[in-house]
């Protein structure tokens, strides 16, 4: 029987082997060669392509290049979602590697946030973070912590250090004895379908009665076409770092083990593949 | 409490000032008025060009949207030239008035950082919002001791609002004087 723990360990180094090609109409001194890189699911785009960046810029003029930024299959990538979040919602059900466009020109100013340093990705980073205490916990546990421990969780993750962060971060995983779980529940469900980009509310881990709510009972409250069965089948997946979790998995469970480093549980609804 | 997924919306035209020097500001303050009355009453976009041609012709568009995690309202906003190049932060900057700039520097709202729009998916500039049950808390203390009614929205907006260019007119604080919510009803 697996340890829990370990399923801290398999989301933590969770890898997706990528191909970053440099579109084509970029202008080069020479021929761009893809370039190959195991992703970590848990992480953001642009804090885990300094070498892509380099690799490319090093075919570039000075002038050609500024902000980098990424597309797939024509849909710019969000740099602000974890990677595991962007593949499984885009890409889940194609040949790896996957193949991500870079670009450097005519960056999306409609569509993508700008990320000019690191200092970008922590201070989203934390906000998650933040806000995802202040609904496990009205924001006393993260209020609690000395500054020191913050950055503790950011360099963790940055410097992929699974005990550094996990350190810390135990601290927000924990709750009183006499709840039975968190105040409320961070997640997020995303569907690539729909406008609006995903869908958040306020759900409580622990029934009235006292009883564990599941992830069916989550998607039953907040995208009840996920969960009820068209034509008697199941036309979509829910995955959550490449998996689909049963659906009487309790959310409190789920979202001790299976949320990103920022404390959400980032949940995709995906077509399911007809084969 | 589940709260319907909308938000207010506001959207308005503005010239921007250039860099002039003081004694000059007076004079152009009152052709900004003018102008200002054009646009507003011209909803075309290719109106507000032809009028404005001298000046640069900003759309601001503000949307207050509702936090549940933090269980404040949130300020979002984004601004374009008319030919859709948005600004950016320290442009939006320079068109906010002198004395908010000191107030938004040292005021509780933290800082003003871009994030994606929760209905919209696109990037909007963001009051931060976790410091507003601070400040509104003894606003509201105050006219409680004085009896007076309160509509939190609208006394948050005033606040918030001309920090980032967002002027109320007087007539919103006459709305509904009936309505008295506070912090904790929401």
């Amino acid at each position: 029987m697996t340890d829990d723990k370990d399923v801290l360990r398999d989301v933590w180094f969770g890898r997706i082997p990528t191909c970053f090609t440099l579109y084509q109409d970029e202008i080069t001194e020479r021929e761009a060669e893809p370039y190959y890189l195991l992703l970590p699911r848990i992480s953001y785009l642009t804090l885990v392509t300094d070498k892509v960046k380099k690799h490319f810029q090093k075919v570039m003029r000075q002038e050609e290049v500024s902000e980098i930024w990424f597309e797939y299959e024509g849909t710019p990538l969000k740099w602000h979602y974890p990677i595991g979040l962007l593949f499984d919602l885009h890409a889940s059900n194609t040949a790896l590697p996957w193949s991500i466009t870079v670009h450097f020109k005519n960056f999306p100013e409609k569509d993508l946030l700008h990320c000019h340093s690191k200092d970008v990705i922590e201070a989203h980073f934390m906000a998650c973070i933040k806000e995802a205490d202040a609904l496990k916990h009205k924001s006393q546990v993260i209020n609690e912590m000395q500054k020191k421990d913050h950055k503790q969780l950011w360099m963790g993750l940055q410097n992929d250090k699974f005990e550094q962060f996990w350190a810390i971060n135990r601290k927000l995983m924990e709750y009183s004895p006499e709840e039975s779980g968190f105040r409320y529940i961070p997640f997020r469900i995303y569907q690539a379908t729909t406008e609006r980009p995903f869908i958040q509310k306020l759900f409580r881990p622990i029934a009235s009665g006292g009883q564990l709510h599941t992830l069916g009972d989550l998607l039953k409250d907040v995208c009840p076409s996920a969960v009820a069965p068209e034509d008697g089948e199941q036309k979509t997946q829910v995955m959550i770092h490449g998996i689909e979790p049963m659906l009487e998995t309790p959310v409190q469970w789920l979202s001790e083990h299976m949320s990103y480093p920022d404390n959400f549980l980032h949940i995709s609804i995906i077509p399911r593949p007809t084969d | 409490q589940d709260l319907a997924d909308g938000y207010l919306s506001k959207t308005h035209f503005q010239v921007r000032k250039r860099k002039i020097p003081p004694d000059l500001q007076e004079r152009n303050d009152n052709i900004e008025q003018m102008l200002l009355t054009h646009v507003e009453e011209s909803m075309d976009d290719s109106e507000v060009a032809g009028i404005c041609a001298t000046e640069e012709v900003v759309r601001y568009e503000y949307h207050v949207l509702y936090s549940s995690s933090y269980q404040v309202p949130v300020l979002y906003f984004r601004a374009c030239f008319l030919d859709g190049r948005p600004l950016t932060l320290d442009e939006i900057w320079e068109s906010v008035h002198a004395c908010y700039q000191a107030r938004l520097l040292e005021g509780p709202w933290d800082t003003i950082t871009q994030q994606e729009h929760p209905l919209l998916g696109q990037p909007f500039f963001v009051l931060h919002p976790c410091r507003t049950h601070e400040f509104m808390s003894s606003i509201l203390a105050d006219s409680q001791k004085q009896n007076r009614h309160t509509n939190y929205v609208i006394l948050w907006l005033s606040t918030v609002g001309p920090v980032v260019g967002l002027n109320l007119p007087l007539s919103y604080a006459k709305l509904a004087p009936e309505q008295n919510m506070n912090a904790d009803s929401f």
